[in-house]
C-alpha cells in the first residue's frame, strides 16, 4: 500500500462514498412513488418511472421504451454499482488492473449525464401538455427524488478520484 | 511554464512530454490510455468558431418558438423555458432551477468559456484567470447537458404521438445547432493549455518565471 499516494487512504474516497450511498438511498423514493400524471378528459393517473416504460412498451413504441429504460433504470443502477467497485477496489489497494478501473470510470463519467433524460423529459411534457380539463401533464415527488439520485451520483463521481486507482506517478513523487 | 511543455493525465495524473499533434491525430496517455490531446481537424480556431456559434444560437433557441402543440382546436406553443416556469408555478422550484441550469445557463457559461480561452486577444485578463476559468469549465462540463434535452424533447414527442398534434418550431432547431457546437468546441477544446494554441509558444518566451 506504500506505493500509492497519501489519498488513497479512508479519508479519500469517504465523500464519494458518502454521496453514492445518498443517491442510493434516493433511488428508492425515486421508483416507488409517481413521477408524473396525466389527466385527460376525465381520466386520470400516475405513472412511477417503471410503469411509465411498460405503458410505452404496450403501445408499441419499443426504442423509445428502451431509451427511458436505459436512461432511467440501468444507467442509474449501473453507475451506483459500478461507483461502488470503484470506491472498494480503491480501498482495498488496487493491484494490476488500473488500466480496466480507470476506463470503467470514464465511462461511468460519460453516461452519466443521460439519466437526466427522464427530468428534462418531465419539465418539458409539464409545459406544453396544459389543455386545462382535456390533457394537463403534472410532475409528482417522485421526479425530486429521482432528479436527486442523479445529482448525487454524478457529485459522487465528480469527488471521486480517479488517480487513487493508480500507484503515484513516478515524476511526481521524485 | 511547465504547463505548455507537459502534459497531466486527467485520469491517473502520468505526466507527459508534450509533442505536436497533426489534424486528427490523438495523444494517449502511457499509462491508462485515456485521451489527452486531439490534433484539431478543423485547425487551431476550431472551438473559439464553434463555441461563438452556439452563443449566438443560443439566443434565437429561447425566442423562437420551441414546440407547438394542439388538440380539439386548442393550441398552444411552449418555448424552451415553458417547461422551467410551469415546474416553477407548480412549487417544483429546485427542479426548474436544475433544468434551468443544466440545460440553458450551464452550457452557455461554457460556451462563453471556451470563446474567451481561445480569444484572439486576451482582452486584459490575467494568466491566473484564465488558469481558474478554465479549472470552472472543467468542473462545469459535467452539468451542461443540452444534448441530453434535445433527446429528450424527442423522446416526449415521439410518446406524445397521436394524441396531441405537435410541430417542432425553428427554437427547437437553434437549440439542436447550439448543442452540437457545445459538443464540437468542448471535443476540440484542450483544458490542459491555457493559451490559444497558435498563441502559446510566443507568450511563453517572455512569460516572467
Amino acid at each position: 500500500m506504500n506505493r500509492f499516494l497519501a489519498r488513497a487512504g479512508f479519508g479519500a474516497t469517504s465523500s464519494a462514498a458518502a454521496l453514492a450511498l445518498a443517491a442510493a438511498v434516493m433511488l428508492v423514493p425515486a421508483n416507488l412513488l409517481p413521477v408524473l400524471s396525466t389527466e385527460s378528459s376525465g381520466s386520470n393517473r400516475s405513472d412511477t418511472i417503471f410503469s411509465g416504460i411498460v405503458e410505452l412498451w404496450r403501445q408499441g413504441l419499443w426504442a423509445i421504451a428502451a431509451i427511458v429504460f436505459t436512461a432511467s433504470i440501468l444507467i442509474p443502477i449501473l453507475k451506483l454499482a459500478g461507483l461502488g467497485w470503484l470506491l472498494l477496489s480503491a480501498r482495498r489497494g488496487v493491484f494490476g488492473n488500473s488500466r480496466r478501473l480507470a476506463r470503467i470510470y470514464a465511462t461511468l463519467d460519460f453516461i452519466g449525464r443521460w439519466s437526466m433524460l427522464d427530468v428534462f423529459l418531465a419539465a418539458f411534457l409539464t409545459g406544453l401538455v396544459q389543455f386545462g380539463e382535456f390533457s394537463t401533464v403534472v410532475p409528482r415527488s417522485g421526479l425530486i427524488a429521482f432528479a436527486a439520485a442523479v445529482v448525487l451520483t454524478v457529485l459522487s463521481t465528480q469527488a471521486f478520484d480517479p488517480r487513487v486507482l493508480w500507484p503515484a506517478p513516478a515524476a511526481s513523487t521524485s | 511554464m511547465a504547463s505548455q511543455l507537459s502534459l497531466t493525465c486527467h485520469l491517473c495524473g502520468q505526466e507527459h512530454r508534450r509533442i505536436r499533434l497533426e489534424p486528427g491525430e490523438k495523444a494517449l496517455c502511457t499509462r491508462c490510455g485515456a485521451v489527452l490531446e486531439t490534433g484539431a481537424r478543423l485547425g487551431p480556431d476550431t472551438a473559439l468558431a464553434f463555441s461563438v456559434t452556439g452563443l449566438i444560437l443560443s439566443v434565437p433557441a429561447v425566442l423562437l418558438p420551441f414546440v407547438s402543440a394542439r388538440t380539439l382546436g386548442d393550441e398552444r406553443i411552449s418555448l424552451l423555458f415553458t417547461g422551467v416556469g410551469s415546474l416553477w408555478g407548480g412549487g417544483m422550484r429546485l427542479l426548474s432551477v436544475l433544468v434551468f441550469l443544466c440545460g440553458w445557463l450551464l452550457p452557455l457559461t461554457l460556451l462563453a468559456a471556451f470563446a474567451i480561452l481561445r480569444a484572439p486577444s486576451q482582452m486584459g485578463w490575467d494568466k491566473a484567470d484564465f488558469r481558474l476559468l478554465s479549472r470552472a469549465a472543467r468542473v462545469l462540463e459535467r452539468w451542461a447537458i443540452p444534448e441530453v434535452q434535445v433527446l429528450a424533447v424527442l423522446v416526449a414527442l415521439m410518446k406524445l404521438g397521436d394524441a396531441l398534434d405537435s410541430t417542432i418550431g425553428p427554437g427547437f432547431w437553434c437549440y439542436c445547432g447550439m448543442a452540437l457546437s457545445l459538443l464540437i468546441a468542448r471535443h476540440s477544446f484542450d483544458f490542459d493549455s491555457t493559451a490559444p494554441p497558435h498563441h502559446a509558444g510566443g507568450r511563453d518566451s517572455t512569460a516572467p518565471t
